[in-house]
């Protein structure tokens, strides 16, 4: 494969293409559904294909096919030319590359476990146990819900600066969900696990430290109270500030969102944009489920200084945005599929840790609120006005967690909010292997953050 | 566009491997799609992008177990393979208590107007015409923007052959433009979008997307907090499908019959006035969720969902039907060849009231009229806790600044209960969604 992408790079020089890109990419998925104690789905599915990517007289072209026969690839670069050819009449942005050393390798993420080595049944097997200790947890337990999911993805990355990559990535996921009721009130509880590994991280969960904690909180949340409405302060556990990271400040430092005029922080490198205790980083190296040594553009990935003691350092580079706002690229371009053109993309994002303890954070707090478990954000970049929205939280009075309180959900404006942070924790977690959604691609990230808080949060409650 | 790929021979050629395996039943469809797109971003046109896809995917139940399979190559052997999967997966699995089986074979008029010859025929060249014709349109309201968002037209064939006799292919095409334009005046932002999607070429009005688009980006500009507090607010055409459509997810389908959404325990009540009726209509000629049958072979039919204020039936596919005991609906939906097949609303019309928004902002003392929001609940407990992406102060009958930074927070069933007003104008999507105004009375909002 690695042969027919290179000869596929010269051909696209050879039609006019002064930059060429193809890229292979397959995903191969098995997944098992339980539900209240029944295997009642095993699948499995191939996605497999190629994507061409050129320039040509400044404009960009990109098509892609999973008919993977010389003739389908021939009108795919055939189709990737003409595209770019058909637009160069019509102004806008120009294409641009950086110049990068080209590089060959291969590399293989080494699991403890081949999730292929396991059988289905053993599979089924401890995924019935997850699921049988959450419905045994409680006679409100209504419905539980587990999934288990292998996927192993292969990219092969050639261009015409000579770049040649082949990475194997496998993930393995388990998520538990669980419905409790009392009447007509009916509560949901999360937890999941996920990360660049094989199947040793299922073979590892405990059921009292995983499925179990889902049914607690569902069972819990059945008398939580919904949450005052207004503006608070508020302290966030690691997976909020997580998502906090990822949403509020993580998006408007890409670098495509900047040179499109997409963020609010595009003319503030070197200026203040949050307190001193803020210190954002994005780091494709450590071993979270956001993790891969190439970005899908052949660059090697290297660690991301964003926000350094609240001052915005740099932004998040592809070979394009590299090129037009003058950075390095270090490796942020990912594409969901062969189908997709890569672009910019967090990877292991967040705050850096300070030296409080979660009693220090909330100290001081005469009336706030504290949100755990993260459940979706979104931000409107251009705006710079974010939501995020929390699994549970606790009134915070004068100091102490007391009320319990469901289904909470924050709103603010990035800047203000990142230069209201009071205070940072020490107790730094990166716990949330999640998927992130922009311009319609879905791609692999974690977020990470310690206890943290931020004065003067709209909560949207419910009283 | 090109269309050679031949779907129904790999399908025949699974079927026939299936039905020498001993199965209680299975189903395989097969897709080939084509689309082709123009990306904006920053000063204008960005990119091309073409795209073509095709798949194959296989369902099978043994013993009521599933099994499913799918596979990105309609080569003989890939699709052997992934028959073998899915069957081998189907006899591991264990025996679904609520499964019924699949529904047979029904003949049903064809909906008609669901391809369009001129997107067949489209080009990318011929495409960028109409994205640049946008681009100018938005200058024409005022220059200065950055801008996002594109244009994509596609064509798309699927075939499906289940073991029960059902067997039919479709054909259709469809395509959507989307605008953003941001403008700065120092650190104040007037930033928003406009979008159209449709089967034909002819629906969709470029200029008038390019111009709206810019409008409501200059109308953003000054935007300011707002007090929490407890006030009616006056949902937008642009905004008021999102609102109907958490109540439709939520009476459709498994988890609706399973017991499992906050409209779980509706069917037969009054969840809101009598001003306010939901048609869900999946045989309107030429609209953009029409289709003469659904995704397990079951002809559309329009279906009065709720009818003053009253839901009247669920949405189903077979296997919710099965659990509730009734006849499905039609409303089964395949996403692709994935296998997965779940149940969900088509063309979604809301009836239209006697109101108008122009008499709802008159009628307010102090409120907000909301542009455009994510009615996003907790799909369980019905508890809902949105921004307001976009939105403006209603006061004294007029419409003020645009806010920010204010949430709206409350229990879906709670806001249905208090709809006082429907607009009898309102917005048509795709040639067969039709959203009004609605208000809504007492709304808990959250602000500064």
């Amino acid at each position: 494969m690695r042969d027919l992408l290179e000869s596929y790079v010269k051909k696209g020089l050879g039609s006019g293409a002064s930059f060429c890109e193809t890229r292979f990419f397959e995903e191969r998925s098995n997944n098992i559904s339980v539900e209240n104690g029944v295997a009642k789905t095993l699948g499995s599915g191939i996605v497999r294909g190629v994507g061409v990517r050129v320039i040509v007289g400044d404009r960009w072209g990109f098509a892609s096919t999973n008919v993977l026969t010389r003739k389908g690839l021939d009108v795919a670069l055939a189709d990737a030319i003409g595209g770019s050819r058909s637009i160069r009449e019509y102004g806008g942005e120009e294409a641009k590359v950086s110049d990068v050393k080209p590089v060959t390798d291969t590399v293989i993420h080494d699991v403890k476990v081949n999730p292929e080595d396991v059988s289905p049944d053993l599979k089924i097997k401890k995924v019935l146990e997850i699921d049988k200790a959450a419905k045994a947890y409680s006679d409100r337990i209504k419905d539980t819900f587990v999934t288990y999911r292998d996927v192993l993805t292969k990219v092969i990355v050639c261009n015409s600066f000579g770049a040649s990559i082949e990475e194997l990535t496998p993930r393995t996921y388990t998520y538990c969900t669980v419905i409790s009721r009392e009447g007509d009130n009916k509560q949901v509880g999360f937890e999941f696990v996920g990360n660049v590994a094989g199947y040793e991280i299922i073979d590892a969960i405990e059921p009292d430290k995983f499925s179990v904690k889902a049914a607690e909180r569902a069972v819990k949340l059945l008398s939580a109270k919904p949450p005052p409405r207004g503006t608070y302060p508020i302290v966030v556990d690691q997976r909020v500030g997580g998502l906090f990271v990822h949403e509020a400040f993580g998006h408007n430092s890409e670098g495509d969102l900047v040179l499109g005029g997409q963020s609010i922080i595009s003319d503030k490198v070197g200026e203040k944009v949050a307190s001193d205790l803020v210190t954002i980083i994005d780091d494709p190296t450590q071993p979270n489920h956001g993790h891969f040594v190439y970005d899908h553009e052949g660059t090697r990935a290297r660690p991301h200084l964003i926000v350094k003691d609240g001052t915005l350092v740099a932004f998040l580079h592809s070979l394009e945005s590299a090129a037009k706002l003058g950075g390095q690229p270090e490796g942020s371009a990912r594409a969901q599929s062969h189908h997709s053109p890569p672009i910019i993309r967090m990877s292991n994002t967040y705050f850096a840790p300070g030296n409080m303890s979660f009693e220090e954070v909330l100290e001081g707090i005469e009336l706030g609120v504290y949100l755990a478990g993260s459940q979706y954000g979104y931000v409107e970049t251009q705006k710079g006005q974010f939501t995020a929205k929390a699994e549970e939280g606790w009134l915070i009075e004068k100091g102490e967690l007391t009320e319990h309180l469901r289904d909470v959900a924050i709103n603010g404006l990035t800047l203000e909010a990142l230069k209201n942070v009071t205070a940072m924790g020490k107790d730094f977690k990166m716990e949330f292997p999640g998927m992130c959604g922009k311009l319609s691609q879905s791609m692999y990230v974690d977020n990470g953050s310690p206890h943290m808080r931020i004065e003067g949060i709209v909560v949207g409650g419910r009283r | 566009m090109e269309s050679e790929v031949d779907l129904v021979t790999p399908v025949e050629r699974a079927i026939s491997l299936l039905s020498k395996m001993d199965l209680d039943v299975f189903d395989v469809t097969a897709t080939y799609s084509r689309s082709i797109s123009i990306g904006i971003l920053g000063k204008g046109i960005k990119e091309t992008s073409s795209l073509d896809d095709l798949g194959i995917g296989v369902r099978a139940y043994k013993n009521r177990g599933k099994g499913i399979a799918f596979s990105q190559s309609l080569d003989p052997a890939d699709v052997e393979a992934t028959v073998r999967k899915a069957v081998a997966f189907a006899k591991m699995a264990q025996p679904d208590p609520y499964f019924k089986g699949m529904p047979g074979p029904s003949k049903a008029p064809e909906i008609m107007g669901l391809f369009d010859g001129e997107i067949r025929s489209l080009d990318l060249e011929m495409a960028a015409k109409f994205v640049k014709a946008m681009l100018n349109a938005s200058e024409g309201v005022r220059v200065g923007a950055k801008f996002s968002g594109g244009m994509s037209a596609g064509y798309w064939r699927s075939h499906l052959m289940t073991s029960t006799g059902v067997s039919f292919s479709e054909e259709r095409t469809h395509i959507g433009a989307f605008l953003s334009p941001t403008y700065r005046e120092g650190d104040d932002v007037g930033s928003s979008f406009e979008y159209d999607y449709a089967i034909s070429l002819g629906e969709i009005d470029f200029l008038k997307i390019g111009k709206r688009s810019a409008e409501k980006a200059v109308g953003q500009f000054g935007s300011r907090k707002v007090e929490s507090g407890v006030l009616p607010i006056i949902v937008s055409p642009d905004s008021s499908g999102s609102l109907c459509s958490g109540l439709l997810e939520a009476i459709s389908g498994e988890s609706a019959v399973k017991g499992r959404t906050f409209a779980s325990n509706c069917l037969g009540k009054q969840v809101a006035p009598e001003v306010f009726g939901i048609v869900d209509d999946g045989t309107i000629r030429g609209a953009i969720e029409s289709s003469t049958y659904d995704g397990e072979g079951i002809p559309r039919r329009p279906t009065e969902v709720v009818s003053e204020g009253k839901i009247m039936t669920f949405l189903h596919n077979s296997y919710s039907a099965g659990i509730a005991g009734v006849e499905t609906t039609g409303h089964a939906q395949r996403g692709g060849y994935g296998g997965y097949v779940g149940a969900g609303p088509t063309n979604i019309r809301v009836r239209a009231g006697d109101s108008s928004l122009d008499e709802m902002v008159a009628e307010t003392k102090r409120g907000i009229l909301v542009e455009q929001t994510g009615f996003f609940p907790n799909m369980v407990s019905g508890e809902l806790s949105s921004t307001i992406d976009e939105g403006f102060l209603i006061e004294d009958g007029e419409r003020g600044h645009p806010v920010r930074n204010l949430m709206v927070g409350g229990y879906m069933l709670d806001l249905y209960r208090n709809i006082e007003a429907v607009s009898k104008e309102g917005r048509e999507l795709g040639k067969g969604h039709f959203f009004p105004a609605i208000k809504i009375g007492r709304v808990k909002l959250a602000g500064k």
